[in-house]
Formats: C-alpha cells, sequence, structure tokens
C-alpha cells in the first residue's frame, strides 16, 4: 500500500492551468484505474480527467473552484499498487529549454508522469553547471545564463588590431592596451606587438630621474662590484680576446618555443629562446670540446662536463651563477634549472658555491633590446657566448626577401686555448641550432 | 576526353546512369518527347521507353508526391522541376515529406530521389524563370544540396546524385547550359561532397558555386592583370559544405569573398561567411564580404545585368577586402 | 440526411440484412465469408474501440501530449482492411487504428508516437505493408500513387492471378480532398491508370469544419470528375466496407485502373483530445450517429445468427485484457536518447551531421554531476 498523488496534466497541448470545476469523488471513495475524479475547465474546453490509480481516495488537494497549475497535484489516493507508474525525471516538468538530455524514467515514488509538451507554464528555467562557466555564478539564475562576457573596458580610444594580431599579442603576453600602434588606420600590426614583446620589462617602468643636486656621488669599491672588477681585470688583462659574430635565422626557434610553451610538459615552466641556445651551446661543445676548458698556465683543462654559467643582472651587480652538470640535463630539466637561477639571483640568495666551478657562460644582451656585443670571459673559462635580441629583419628564403626573426649570435674566447677556426664552428654549430632545432635530435 | 556543352553533358550521364540501373528513372513535364525545355532529357524517352522516362501531369507537387512513393517501391526517381521558380509548389512534399522520410522511417527505408532544378539568371526570361532558391533546401535537414559548375562537374555529380541512397537537389546553372568544356567520361571527378579549388591564388579567395564559377574566374583573369592573385573555390556541393577545402585556401589568403546569384538575406553565402568567421576568426585579416543579388524580388530582365553580381561588383569586394 | 440515394449498403443501422438490386453484386462480393469471418470482425471492432478509450484516459492522465480518436470509424476501418489481399500496400492518414491492428501493428507504437518517443513507430515492411502516419493531410495520397505507379511499370498487376497482383489502398478524410496534394493524387492516378484504390472515410468534420465547406456536391461525385469508378457507402456498415472495397481492390488490381470509395461514417469523439466538439456540433447530429454505430448493428446483426452470449462476453475480456497490457506498457516507455536526433537523417555519412553529433555527445558530458 502506498500514497499515489495525480499531478494535473496538460490536456490540450501548451495549457498551463486549469479550474476544478467539480469532483466526483470524496475521501474514502474506494476508485478504480479510468474512474472520473473530476471535471476541470481549461482554456480550451471542459474535461473529464480519469484516475490513472485504483484504490481509495485519501485527500482532495485543491477545491472545487480553485485554478491550479499544470503540474500541481490535485488528489492522493491510497493504492492498491496494482499499475505503478514509472514516472520520468521531474527535470522535465520545468525548463522547456532544457530538451537535450534524455529523459530516463527514474522511479519517483507516488508520482504520476508528466510529459511532452509539459512546461510551457514553467517560468523557472534551470540551468546545469557548465564547463566554460565563469567562477562566480548566480546560485539560482533566473534566466539561463548566456555566453561568458568579457567585460566591456571604457577606454579612451578603441584598440584596434585584426584578429591575427590579437592572438600574437595573447600568445606572447603582450596587453595591447600598451602597444604604440602604427598601422596607418591606426591599427596595432605584428611588427608592433613584437618590438612590445622583445622589449626588456626593466626598461618599461624606469623613470628618467632628475639632475641630483650635488656634483659627485663617491661609491666604495667593495663587495660584489669590487669582485665584479677584479673579475674583469683579471680575465681582460690575461686572456687575448677574440670575438666572433654570425646572423642567423632564428625563426624555427621562435616556432619551437612557441611550441614548447602550448606543451602540457612545459606548463607552468618559463621557455624562450635562450633555452634552446643553452641546449645549443652544449650540443657544440659536444663537437668542439675545447672551448669548454680552463687555461693554468702548464696546462689546458678540457672539461668534459658542462657547469653552464648564465650572467644573471642582480639589485648588486652581476654576477655568474652555474646550472651544474648542464650536459646530463633534459630539456625540461633545463629549464627549470634556469628558471631557479634566475629567481635566486635576483631575490639575492646565490651561494658561492653556486657561483664557482662554470665551464662555459651564456650572457643576455637581448633583454636589453642590444642587437650584440663583446662580453668579457668569466675568469677561469675560455668561451663566452652573447645572445642578441630576436627581432624581424629582412632575409633571403629561397630567393625571395622574406621578414624572418633575426638574431646574432656573439660569443668571445680565450686565443690561447680557441684558435680562430674553432671558435667559427662553434659559432656556426650553435648558429645553426638557432636555425634549425631540430639539430639537438642528433 | 569528350568536349561537351552542360546539359550535353548531363544528358549523356543520364543515359549512362540508366543503362547501368535499371530502377532508374525520370519524370518531369515535357521530358519524354520535347525532351525538355533545355533538351536535358533528349533522345531518352526513345531509347529507355515511357515507363522509364515519364512526361508528368503539370503539377510539381505531385511530380515529387508520386517520386517518392516510386522510391518507396525500389525505384531511383530523377525527377525534373521545368524552372527554379516553379519548384514552391513541390516544396511542401521537398521538405515535409523527402527531407524527413528517412528520419521518420527510422533508417528501415532509403529516398534516393533526386530533384534537378534549372536555376539561375543571365538568360533574360520572364519572371519566376531566374531564381536561385538553395538557401530554402540547404537549410533543411536530409537533403543534399549540390551545384556543378562545369561540365566535367555535372557528368559526374548527377550520376553520384542518382547513387546516393539521399534525397539530392540538384542545381543546374542554366545560364551554362551551351557553354562547352572538357569532360573526362573515364576519370570521374571529386567527391560529391568535396569542393574544388578552381584556380590558385594568394591574395583573396572567391568562394561560389554554379554560374557564379566562371564569373569568378573572370574576375581572378581582371585583377592578375592588376597584380592581385586570386584564388576561386568552386563549392560544388552546398549542404554540406566542404569545409575542409575553404579553409585551408582561406589561411593561405587570409581574405574570403563569396559570391552568390541569390539575394544575401539569410543565404547560403551567409551560412559560408559565419562559419569562416567561427572556424578561421584568428586567420582573417578582414572580415567575409558578400556579393550577392539584392533583396529584392528578381527584377524583369532589363535590370538582371544591374541586379547579378558582376565581375565589377566582385572585384569592388576584392578591393574593400584587400584595403582592410 | 447525410445518406442520398447514392449510398449503398448490406446492413441497416438495425441490425438487418438490406437486399436490393443495386445491392447484389456486393452481397456476392461476401458470399465467401463465413461466421467465423464475422466473429473476427466484431473482435477487432471492439478490441480497437477498447484500445481507443483507454488510449484517451492515457492522455488524460498525462502518459501522451495528445491521442486521436476513431471511435465510431470501426466499421469502415475494419471492413475494408479485411477486404486487401496480403500483397496489397496501405498508405493510412493518421487514424486508422484498426487497420493498422489488422495488419500487425502493435498498437502501442501508435502511442510512441503520440507521446513524443518516435515521428515514425514501426517499419512497414514488419507490418504486412502498412506505412507510416502521414500527419500533413493528403500529402501521402501522392506517396500512395506513386507506389501504385510503381507496381504498374513492375508489371506486378493485371496479369489476372488475383492472389498475386497487387494494389495499393490509401485512406485519407474529408479534409483532405480540398488539399492540392489529393487532388494531384487523382490526376495521377487516372494519367496512368494505376492500382490503386482512394478510400475517404467522410467523417463529417475536419476538426470544426463540417463537410458542407469542403464541398457543396458529395464528396464521391468530385472523383467521378476526374474519371474514376466511384461509389458511396455506409461506412458504419462493416459488409459493405468490406465488400465495396475488395470489388475495388480487386478491379483495380486487374487492370481497370484506379477506384474511389467514399465510406459516410462519423467521427464520435473529437478531432483530437485537444479538440472541444461541444463548441461547434450539434447534440442531435451526434445522437443521430451514435444510433448508427457499426459495433452495435453488428452485434445485434451476430445476434441474429445465433452467435452465443459467451463470445461476446469473451470479446469484452480479450478487450480489458489488450488495453490493460497497453496501459503497462505505455507507463513503461522511455525517452529516446539524445543520439537519436542524428541517428537516421541520412542513410549515407553526412561531414556536418558526424560532427554536430560528436559535439552533442562531448556537450552533454560536460556537465558537473548532480545537475541542479
Amino acid at each position: 500500500m502506498a500514497d499515489f498523488t495525480f499531478p494535473l496534466p496538460d490536456v490540450g497541448e501548451g495549457l498551463t492551468e486549469a479550474e476544478i470545476v467539480s469532483w466526483h469523488v470524496k475521501p474514502g471513495d474506494p476508485i478504480a484505474v479510468n474512474q472520473v475524479v473530476c471535471e476541470i475547465e481549461t482554456a480550451k474546453s471542459l474535461v473529464e480527467l480519469p484516475s490513472p490509480f485504483s484504490g481509495v481516495v485519501k485527500e482532495l488537494l485543491v477545491a472545487e473552484g480553485d485554478t491550479v497549475q499544470v503540474g500541481s497535484p490535485i488528489i492522493s489516493v491510497t493504492g492498491e499498487g496494482a499499475d505503478e507508474p514509472a514516472a520520468p525525471d521531474t527535470g522535465v516538468t520545468e525548463a522547456v529549454s532544457d530538451t537535450t538530455a534524455s529523459v530516463s524514467s527514474e522511479g519517483d515514488s507516488g508520482k504520476v508522469a508528466n510529459l511532452v509538451g509539459y512546461g510551457a507554464g514553467d517560468d523557472h528555467a534551470t540551468s546545469r553547471r557548465r564547463r566554460y562557466a565563469r567562477a562566480t555564478p548566480a546560485e539560482t539564475p533566473a534566466t539561463v545564463p548566456s555566453a561568458p562576457v568579457s567585460a566591456p573596458v571604457a577606454q579612451a580610444m578603441p584598440i584596434i588590431a585584426k584578429p591575427p594580431i590579437r592572438k600574437l599579442a595573447k600568445d606572447l603576453g603582450v596587453d595591447l592596451a600598451s602597444v604604440l600602434p602604427t598601422g596607418v588606420a591606426g591599427e596595432i600590426l605584428r611588427e608592433d606587438v613584437v618590438r612590445q614583446a622583445e622589449q626588456a620589462t626593466v626598461f618599461k617602468n624606469i623613470e628618467t630621474p632628475a639632475w641630483p643636486e650635488n656634483r659627485e656621488d663617491r661609491i666604495p669599491v667593495k663587495g660584489v662590484r669590487k669582485a665584479i672588477a677584479n673579475a674583469m681585470v683579471k680575465s681582460m688583462f690575461s686572456a687575448p680576446h677574440v670575438s666572433v659574430f654570425v646572423d642567423v635565422d632564428a625563426t624555427r626557434t621562435m616556432d619551437f618555443v612557441k611550441r614548447l610553451k602550448a606543451s602540457p610538459d612545459f606548463a607552468g615552466i618559463k621557455v624562450s629562446p635562450l633555452l634552446v641556445m643553452v641546449k645549443a651551446m652544449i650540443w657544440a661543445v659536444q663537437r668542439n670540446p675545447t672551448v669548454n676548458s680552463t687555461w693554468t698556465d702548464e696546462e689546458i683543462l678540457v672539461h668534459h662536463y658542462v657547469n653552464l654559467g648564465v650572467a644573471a643582472a642582480t639589485p648588486r651587480g652581476l654576477i655568474v651563477p652555474n646550472v651544474k652538470e648542464a650536459h646530463t640535463l633534459s630539456l625540461r630539466e633545463l629549464a627549470m634549472a634556469l628558471e631557479k637561477l634566475t629567481v635566486t639571483a635576483r631575490d639575492g640568495k646565490t651561494t658561492p658555491e653556486e657561483m664557482s666551478g662554470g665551464t662555459i657562460t651564456i650572457t643576455n644582451l637581448g633583454s636589453f633590446g642590444v642587437d650584440t656585443g663583446t662580453p668579457i670571459l668569466n675568469p677561469g673559462e675560455v668561451t663566452i657566448v652573447a645572445l642578441g635580441t630576436i627581432k624581424p629583419k629582412p632575409w633571403i628564403v629561397e630567393g625571395e626577401v622574406r621578414s624572418r626573426m633575426v638574431t646574432t649570435v656573439a660569443a668571445s674566447f680565450d686565443h690561447r686555448v680557441v684558435d680562430g677556426d674553432v671558435a667559427s664552428r662553434f659559432v656556426a654549430d650553435v648558429a645553426s641550432v638557432m636555425e634549425e632545432p631540430a639539430l639537438l635530435l642528433d | 576526353m569528350r568536349e561537351l556543352p552542360l546539359a550535353k553533358a548531363i544528358n549523356e550521364s543520364l543515359r549512362a546512369a540508366m543503362l547501368a540501373d535499371s530502377s532508374v528513372m525520370l519524370m518531369g513535364e515535357d521530358i519524354a518527347q520535347l525532351g525538355g525545355v533545355f533538351r536535358v532529357t533528349e533522345g531518352l524517352q526513345e531509347q529507355f521507353g515511357p515507363s522509364r522516362v515519364v512526361d508528368t501531369p503539370l503539377a510539381e507537387a505531385g511530380i515529387v508526391g508520386t517520386a517518392i512513393g516510386l522510391a518507396m517501391r525500389g525505384y531511383r526517381p530523377v525527377c525534373e522541376i521545368q524552372f527554379d521558380g516553379f519548384v514552391y509548389p513541390a516544396f511542401d512534399q521537398i521538405v515535409t515529406q523527402l527531407a524527413k522520410l528517412t528520419s521518420r522511417h527510422e533508417g528501415t527505408q532509403a529516398f534516393p530521389v533526386v530533384i534537378r532544378i534549372p536555376y539561375g539568371g543571365h538568360i533574360g526570361a520572364i519572371e519566376h524563370h531566374q531564381e536561385s532558391p538553395e538557401a530554402y533546401f540547404a537549410h533543411t535537414a536530409g537533403l543534399r544540396v549540390i551545384s556543378p559548375a562545369t561540365p566535367h562537374d555535372a557528368y559526374w555529380m548527377i550520376q553520384d546524385a542518382i547513387a546516393s541512397s539521399d534525397p539530392v537537389i540538384f542545381l543546374e546553372p542554366k545560364s551554362r547550359y551551351w557553354h562547352k568544356g572538357q569532360v573526362d567520361v573515364e576519370v570521374p571527378g571529386l567527391a560529391m561532397n568535396q569542393a574544388e579549388v578552381a584556380r590558385v591564388g594568394r591574395d583573396v579567395t572567391l568562394i561560389g558555386h554554379g554560374a557564379a564559377v566562371a564569373m569568378m574566374q573572370q574576375a581572378a583573369d581582371i585583377a592578375e592583370g592588376e597584380g592581385i592573385s586570386i584564388e576561386v573555390i568552386n563549392l560544388r556541393s552546398l549542404s554540406p559544405l566542404d569545409m575542409d577545402t575553404v579553409m585551408e585556401s582561406v589561411r593561405k589568403t587570409t581574405r574570403a569573398v563569396v559570391v552568390q546569384e541569390s539575394p544575401g538575406n539569410a543565404s547560403l553565402g551567409s551560412e559560408v561567411a559565419a562559419t569562416l568567421a567561427e572556424q578561421a576568426f584568428y586567420v582573417m585579416q578582414a572580415p567575409v564580404l558578400r556579393v550577392s543579388g539584392f533583396n529584392a524580388p528578381f527584377p524583369p530582365a532589363g535590370l538582371e545585368s544591374i541586379y547579378l553580381p558582376d565581375t565589377d561588383r566582385i572585384l569592388d569586394a576584392v578591393d574593400r577586402s584587400m584595403a582592410y | 440526411m447525410p445518406y442520398t440515394d447514392a449510398t449503398l449498403s448490406l446492413l441497416a443501422p438495425d441490425g438487418t440484412l438490406v437486399t436490393n438490386d443495386r445491392n447484389e453484386m456486393y452481397h456476392q462480393a461476401i458470399s465467401h465469408l463465413g461466421e467465423a469471418d464475422f466473429r473476427e470482425f466484431y473482435r477487432v471492432m471492439r478490441v480497437v474501440r477498447r484500445f481507443d478509450i483507454e488510449a484517451g484516459n492515457l492522455q488524460r492522465q498525462g502518459q501522451m501530449a495528445l491521442w486521436v480518436p476513431s471511435i465510431g470509424q470501426e466499421g469502415a476501418q475494419v471492413g475494408s482492411a479485411f477486404a486487401t489481399r496480403s500483397q496489397d500496400h496501405i498508405f493510412p492518414a493518421y487514424r486508422e487504428h484498426a487497420v493498422g491492428y489488422i495488419r500487425g501493428l502493435d498498437l502501442i507504437n501508435i502511442i510512441r508516437m503520440l507521446r513524443g518517443v518516435t515521428h515514425g513507430g514501426w517499419n512497414p515492411k514488419e507490418t504486412n505493408n502498412f506505412h507510416l502516419y502521414t500527419l500533413v493531410i493528403g500529402s501521402h495520397t501522392l506517396h500512395a500513387t506513386g507506389y501504385a505507379m510503381g507496381i504498374g511499370f513492375d508489371g506486378a498487376c493485371s496479369t489476372g492471378a488475383l492472389e498475386e497482383d497487387q494494389a495499393v489502398l490509401v485512406y485519407f478524410g474529408d479534409g483532405a480532398t480540398s488539399q492540392g496534394d489529393t487532388n494531384e493524387a487523382m490526376v495521377f492516378a487516372q494519367s496512368y491508370q494505376t492500382p490503386q484504390v482512394f478510400f475517404l472515410q467522410n467523417n463529417h468534420w475536419a476538426i470544426s469544419v463540417p463537410v458542407r465547406v469542403q464541398s457543396r456536391t458529395p464528396l464521391f461525385e468530385r472523383a467521378a470528375g476526374f474519371g474514376l469508378p466511384s461509389i458511396q457507402i455506409d461506412g458504419n456498415d462493416v459488409l459493405m466496407s468490406y465488400a465495396a472495397t475488395r470489388l475495388s481492390m480487386d478491379a483495380a488490381r486487374s487492370g481497370q485502373g484506379p477506384h474511389f470509395i467514399e465510406a459516410l461514417t462519423y467521427r464520435i469523439g473529437a478531432h483530437t483530445t485537444s479538440d472541444d466538439p461541444t463548441k461547434y456540433r450539434d447534440e442531435d447530429e451526434l445522437a443521430f450517429w451514435q444510433a448508427r454505430d457499426p459495433i452495435d448493428r453488428f452485434r445485434t446483426y451476430l445476434t441474429s445468427l445465433g452467435v452465443e452470449q459467451a463470445f461476446f462476453d469473451q470479446v469484452e475480456v480479450e478487450a480489458e485484457d489488450h488495453a490493460s497490457d497497453i496501459r503497462a506498457r505505455t507507463m513503461a516507455l522511455e525517452s529516446p536518447p539524445a543520439s537519436e536526433i542524428f541517428a537516421h537523417v541520412f542513410t549515407d555519412d553526412h561531414a556536418g551531421i558526424t560532427a554536430e553529433a560528436a559535439w552533442l555527445e562531448e556537450y552533454l558530458a560536460s556537465f558537473e554531476e548532480g545537475s541542479s
């Protein structure tokens, strides 16, 4: 024995309510399936409603003369359980808009199905939590929320940029609002975005200070500054420096870096052309081992391991911490090591141990917007490589002038150890990887 | 290789299809002894007899409705609607019945009915004889809509349509009926649902079907002389659209212009434009432009050359696209 | 009086046989039938009527959006359906539940359609060629004609072998006779001399519009105007329905071209459960036709033949059981999966359909569990 309720059905394809005109039964009456329980009046006609249940009338839930919404229970019957109906998902009685899911017949005990065509009257639509829903959705939205809308920013001037340029800016992490447009119609061009991307952050926020009032500032030579000075002098005036330069089309490196950035393996890890150049240097060292040496007057110590130094700007000056055993690291490990090194240096926490034992160094002039330079060797080493800006320049590709991402690979060598041919081969090797990173698969 | 006008290519192809499969039959007004008002079915009743090439009473709903019954019986009827503007009495049988019967039968019965419709302008005809109704049919799920641009297209696509198990609306560009072209009767063309790169170019992609393809080629010739390299896409299939071919082109050129005789409002070109806007958003240097008939009833023939897209209107759109 | 001088019948409303010169050939046409056949006619009429009432109740209980009653038309449908031969094809409109039943249709499938589970519901190849319902008025008459044309082109008729020659029976109502498609169907049928019978159930109402708005002259004369041999019968006379259909179908299948039967009957119920006939119909008219009920008069006739009460009681039990079974199975019906939207749009592969179906599947799967 169970209690069943009969909700008011939509008897006329889209009706929303009906008036109970007269009850034909009362509580306590025995009732059979299809026996008329009441007469209702709809917008279209007078209709008799037959009972879906057999049993005994328990309660008349609405009174004669009442107007009832479709779906509201009108009568309850204590049933003999003969014809237990399978009720579909009650979701169907609600949103008309919510029609795509298949409605399964879950038993909802006591309820008779309300069905197809129903829901014309229900005004509050419900919505399920969508995958792309914003972080702060409304709890019970009055209407189904529309697709996420980006808040319109009131700006003095609208940003004019074509979709491919917007994507480029997004990929390079450039805020279009900060880009100076040079297009004829005031639109931001590709080169504008690239230029913005390559500028060092360090320049963006520096304001030019006023001339100081005193004639001179006296800075004591001590600490890091003294160490740098000593190192430079020692290096410069003991090792005969030779610098070698080559321009290379680094477009494929830029593409490779873009792909790495998008790869899930490198998610959250800083990836830049410097990473590729460091890997290139290690590969080039393998092919030209003597560039990875130390001069000791009696001997040239050729190291068969690479502790790769990276010149890092810190608040107190230039230091060169190195990544130990860099030749054993995977690309990913290398990227993580470089990032750690940079962050530690910036925080001023680099240890002396981290700064000693380097075998070869790279310095990044490009982050300052500088094309190339003649770097000074780190004492104890015979090679230092400089990475400059990578920017679009005209280049000949298959006989035609095209815009490519070009950079100058520079390196200074100790000519006591490294002759011109070795120097050139080494630099050419580094440059060839910048041109074709796939060579690293060798 | 044969050189054939488009109408004859269809004629020969129908002949080949009817020889290959005895369930293929033709029905329409004036298609038997007269051979069709455009002579597309010339000689076919002589060859195949009056129960395979059937003159029908003058009743388009009747033509399509009885074709449905014949398809249920196991025939492959190829209906001819005499002119584009006369398809509308059959519209209910096409969209309410033919398009939905496969679905209604839940896959237990196929409805391989082909409806050939000469369409389009440029022939100086009177009212109702120069319409482009493709949007109504492309909009209706359950129909395939295709349109040949060349005799080679026509020869193979009508056979593909007949071989298809689905209802096919076959829109024949009547202004091209007597233009000749090379037809390779041995080697088929592209598949029925594929678009064709009719001309390779670099700067702008022109997209269209049927009679518009020749017009786009002419515009491309002129543009070449002006230093603009245009790629021409012959859609061939209007529903489904071969967006792969279109996208490959637009990724290369980054600019697209759709050309169509039909009025632009809620047209097939609108669908191409919207789909490109969605799929090629980051690629496009300019919005998709549409060169269409004006949103007014097709005018008296004296005005049709102004109403319909011509090379100037196409090149004007190309210029505007390039200027973005 | 809806009957005319032309109206043919074999069994009067009071259940007694009618004999005259005009109906002699029709008596001949039923002479091979025996009491067993008549019991079957009665059983089917009762079972289908009881089913119809149950379906109406189920609608009123919220189990269907809509029910389409056939109450009052059992005589026309049962007689004509039994008169067809097994090789025939039948094209119904949407109210021919008894015809479907006779051809082997499980009536739950009509309920499935009205419950929103399907637009079709059965495979005609599995229901002895009882085709799907067509809801657009008159459209199917052209399909029926086309099918019959195909029979002709195949040479599957007019061989003289009644058990093999095929023919098409197409049902439609008085409203349909105004539709262009129905008239074109008769044009084509006549032009190609199709093996086809047009069976008009003139139930006197097209929703709320009485038949006199469709035509000022008897409808069977319209068909005659197209050149079809055409008769008018008392459609509530199951024996006459049988006889007329038998003779017309056999004539049509034997090369005598398409024929037309107007069966005068009455839609005792509403057009559908959304309709309210009290708004437009006369109580007197309803009473007139209730007195001419096809089942009542046939029961009287059977009783006069000596059929025992036990038989009628047994039929009642069977009718109740069938109705209960329909009720139980209706309650157990499930909604189709979302993938059904795309399942049969085309027969061949279609890139657009494939892509959209995949999108929907992924979209539906993307919601968090326990949606609000």
